[in-house]
């Protein structure tokens, strides 16, 4: 006589599972649409949460590079060239470590039609006459080194430079548009008079003391604005936040309404779905394993879309740079103006997405059953 | 046994010591340094370390000179075994440089609007000037010298 098998719980779980996956199959249609229609409400949020998040892990990574404090002269409400002898002055501030003053610019690049950053570096390494460029602007301008490089200088002329070298590339992220010079040639190019910096850097080497030196700064200096690299991160800071903002709450509307047809679906069962439950009872299943088949349904449906929603959405966000969020996220001409994200996947904000997702999904689907469960077969066939 | 020998061997550990001392204002703590009086990890305050160097080579890390002070008051209270005449050098972290000078040279700051780690703390500065400017600019009460600081004043920072 052959022996009766009695399965261990993890075959049970996988006969449970097969029985589920086959009374899914029968009501195909509907599933997949609503897999679907899940997978898209999951890669919408994802999409945003990412895509902000890697924006603010480049503008936090710029910030590290970023001087202490900045200083700034205003002319009639307006950024003005700083006297040079402010950096004596400053570097004699109470704080202060070092003052430097800084030359950079912008430039419009009429044949590459874009802006470009001239700056000069703290050291240039290259000759007078020689430039090194960003991987975007030899791209932009088919420019290799050793070629000329020629600029319309501000009196017109055409000044004839020489490219050196491209930047290294760890630095890809902000040196794509950067022309690097040398002090003189940024002076005749534009037009500076020596005596004049674009703005004055200090090294302030207590943080706490930053705020102190602001102020003394604004007392000496009454036509000057310090910015201050706490200012300058929450700036950053405030603008993802309030776009982010708009755009998680235009997908609200979406949600709600998904969460409407989904909590109707999961909660509400069909009477089809009743009799169903009715039967597996009247032959003899148990409770726990028809609620065990109705929590397998609601983690299969929301695993299966909140997977596909996720990786649609890296896909989305890292390798096409998110093209439907731009147009909304990326205002960035004020403060950087090109962007390269650096692919990322905080465990945190995974699961954050998880637990908002799958798991009220899951749970609703469970609770309904397991009242349709608890009922007699009898009148849960009859009703 | 050659005399010279062990002659030599002792040169070189003084040599070894006196390296040691030069380059203590340079040392980093390490994440697991702890500081002997509040027990906080003294690597998340770089602007606030303290250390004293002891005659066998062991060296105590602080996060700040107030506790600093509590430990040269009674050292065996809070590492055992160790006494006051144990103690060879002391430094502190001068406050807008960020860097360790000899804490018996500093001058220290009381009752200023600066915080420490600890709360209430004597701010150490490398030159009397620095100190005079920061008691204006953070309304202190007294510029203190290394052998001011007694009981009474670390009793009114608590």
């Amino acid at each position: 006589m052959k022996r009766l098998h009695i399965p261990t719980w993890l075959e049970r779980q996988r006969y449970l599972l097969d029985f589920t996956l086959s009374s899914l199959g029968r009501r195909k249609g509907k599933n997949l649409a609503l897999t679907a229609l899940y997978a898209m409400v999951v890669f919408g949020l994802a999409s945003v949460l990412m895509y902000t998040q890697a924006l603010r892990g480049e503008a936090m990574r710029i910030l590290e590079g970023a001087p202490d404090v900045v200083v700034q002269r205003m002319v009639a409400g307006r950024h003005d060239l700083i006297p040079a002898d402010r950096v004596e002055r400053l570097s004699r501030i109470r704080g202060v470590q070092e003052a430097r003053g800084r030359l950079w610019g912008y430039y419009y690049d009429a044949s590459a039609k874009a802006n470009l950053t001239f700056l000069v570096p703290e050291k240039f390494w290259g000759k007078a006459g020689e430039v090194v460029i960003g991987e975007g602007v030899a791209r932009t301008r088919l420019a290799a080194p050793g070629e000329p490089f020629p600029v319309l200088a501000s009196d017109g002329s055409v000044v004839i430079l020489k490219v050196r070298e491209t930047v290294p590339s760890p630095s890809e992220l902000v040196s794509t548009d950067l022309v690097l010079l040398s002090e003189p040639d940024f002076r005749r190019l534009f037009g500076v008079p020596p005596d004049l910096y674009t703005d004055i850097a200090l090294t302030v080497p207590n943080e706490k003391e930053v705020p102190m030196v602001a102020a003394k700064i604004r007392g000496q200096m009454p036509d000057s604005r310090p910015i201050t690299r706490a200012e300058i991160a929450r700036t950053y800071e405030a603008i993802l936040d309030w776009r982010s903002g708009l755009v998680v709450l235009v997908l609200a509307a979406a949600l709600l309404s998904f969460g409407i047809v989904a909590w109707d679906k999961a909660s509400g069962l069909s009477a089809d779905e009743r009799r169903e439950i009715g039967i597996l009872k009247a032959i003899g299943w148990d409770t726990s394993e028809v609620l065990a088949v109705k929590a397998w349904e609601g983690a299969v449906i929301s695993l299966s879309a909140f997977l596909v929603g996720l990786l649609l959405a890296y896909v989305h966000v890292f390798v096409t740079s998110a093209p439907l969020l731009t147009p909304v996220l990326k205002g960035w001409s004020t403060l950087y103006p090109s962007f390269r994200l650096t692919p990322t996947l905080n465990p945190f904000l995974v699961s954050t997405l998880f637990l908002l997702t799958v798991v009220p999904y899951t749970v609703a689907t469970v609770v309904p059953a397991w009242r349709a469960a608890t009922t007699d077969p009898d009148a849960v066939m009859r009703s | 046994m050659n005399l010279s020998r062990v002659a030599g061997a002792g040169v070189a550990l003084l040599l070894l010591g006196a390296v040691a001392v030069a380059q203590e204002p340079g040392k980093r703590p390490s994440p697991k340094d702890k500081c002997p009086v509040c027990g906080m990890f003294v690597s998340k305050y770089p602007d606030w370390t303290a250390t004293v160097a002891f005659q066998d080579g062991g060296l105590a890390w602080f996060d700040g000179a107030k506790d600093l002070f509590k430990f040269l008051a009674d050292p065996g209270r809070f590492v055992p075994g160790r006494k006051a005449t144990d103690v060879r050098a002391v430094t502190v972290t001068d406050y807008y440089g960020v860097t360790r000078v000899d804490a018996k040279e500093a001058f220290f700051v009381a009752g200023s609007d600066v915080f420490g780690p600890m709360g209430k703390e004597l701010v150490p500065f490398g030159k009397k000037t620095e100190a005079e400017e920061f008691l204006r600019d953070h309304h202190g009460k007294k510029i203190l010298r290394f052998g001011d600081v007694n009981r009474t004043v670390l009793e009114g920072l608590e």
